[in-house]
């Protein structure tokens, strides 16, 4: 358990399948997240049993957050983990919608980066947000991270062209801000 | 074969292994396209024999460079094709070194970009390249790519971080070159 202020993150289980496959059919979640497809609960099922029966290790950093009174609301992930550069990309789901825009996802962001950066001994953290994704934008703001570009055009959404920006935080960015 | 004005683009087959295995064992070569460990020539022979067996198609598509009068001189790559998003990214190496700066490069990458546009029918080609690699930054403004990012610090060679160039070219773009003639091809 790697405790937070508002969230936990813990290993995930195979008692969040009902609720993780909730959440990636919710179109309203993965608007924003690269599932387009819809996923059946056996698929999920099969996926999760995969997750869950080897431990988390460096290479396969995947935590469910849960609120400090055990309420499972989402997912945060680090992968393609590299060692020599010490750098990893992060997604985060947020899949209880009464728990947008409140802090638990930026909680959750900042107990992740703590880990990353004060346990795994990472120097860069990057990540990807579509550009219609102003919420999520400003809470990778708000938790340090700095856009570096925008992938034009590398996203077909809604029947439109959209942006990919592209943010990272480095080690000393975290360090410095406390 | 798909024609260019200085090389052709072909299928890869077995009998590029020997130069693919000497491009591969190249310290210089090696740190341009970012990769770190050795590799035996056995590695590099049952990752050519496992792709040559099968026909290239949207989802894979890897080409051999020759020169008009068939030298083998590089290959190129596409990866992460997307065909929701119409976008792919592209790996391209010059392994010969007398054909480096020379234009070679540049005309298969304009030579891709029409077979990307014209024929596979993406939107948008995009390519990672290192910031100390001033060669390939130059080759790609030439045919057209625009930069479009900067990640800090995520490579790291020769004991130091060095930024990674998110650059990339659009279907529009391609085709305003393709009109006003800045491409003669």
């Amino acid at each position: 358990m790697i405790r937070g202020k508002l969230v936990d993150l813990r290993a995930p289980e195979m008692s969040d399948l009902d609720r993780n496959t909730r959440w990636i059919n919710d179109r309203e979640v993965t608007q924003f997240l690269s599932l387009r497809y819809q996923m059946s609960l056996a698929a999920e099922e099969a996926w999760m049993r995969d997750l869950v029966s080897k431990p988390l290790s460096y290479d396969r950093p995947f935590f469910a957050i849960e609120t400090r009174d055990g309420v499972h609301i989402g997912n945060t992930n680090l992968f393609n983990v590299r060692p020599a550069v010490r750098h990893a990309e992060l997604g985060i789901m947020v899949g209880e919608k009464e728990y947008w825009s409140r802090g638990y996802g930026s909680d959750a962001l900042k107990t992740l980066l703590g880990f990353a950066f004060g346990e795994m001994n990472l120097n860069r953290v990057e990540l990807f947000v579509y550009d219609f994704n102003a919420r999520a934008q400003a809470a990778y703001r708000k938790c340090g991270f700095v856009e570096e570009g925008r992938r034009r055009q590398a996203l077909y959404r809604r029947g439109a062209w959209h942006d990919l920006v592209v943010m990272s935080v480095l080690r000393e960015e975290w360090a410095s801000a406390g | 074969m798909i024609k260019g004005t200085l090389v052709n683009l072909r299928a890869r087959e077995l009998t590029d292994i020997e130069q693919s295995a000497r491009w591969a064992g190249d310290e210089e070569l090696q740190r341009l396209m970012g990769d770190r460990y050795p590799q035996s020539r056995a590695a590099t022979e049952a990752s050519m024999r496992s792709y040559v067996s099968r026909p290239l198609s949207f989802d894979d598509p890897r080409f051999g460079i020759e020169t008009r009068d068939g030298v083998h001189i590089g290959g190129l790559r596409l990866m992460d094709v997307s065909a929701e998003d119409r976008r792919a990214r592209l790996a391209i190496i010059i392994g010969e070194a007398p054909y480096q700066s020379r234009g070679y490069g540049s005309d298969a990458l304009r030579t891709l970009m029409s077979f990307v546009f014209g024929d596979m029918n993406l939107n948008r080609l995009d390519l990672d390249v290192f910031g100390f690699n001033a060669r390939a930054l130059a080759a790609y403004r030439k045919c057209g790519f625009v930069e479009e990012g900067r990640r800090r610090g995520a490579q790291y060679t020769r004991g130091a971080h060095h930024d990674v160039i998110i650059m990339s070219i659009l279907r529009d773009e391609w085709a305003a070159q393709q009109a006003a003639g800045e491409v003669t091809r």
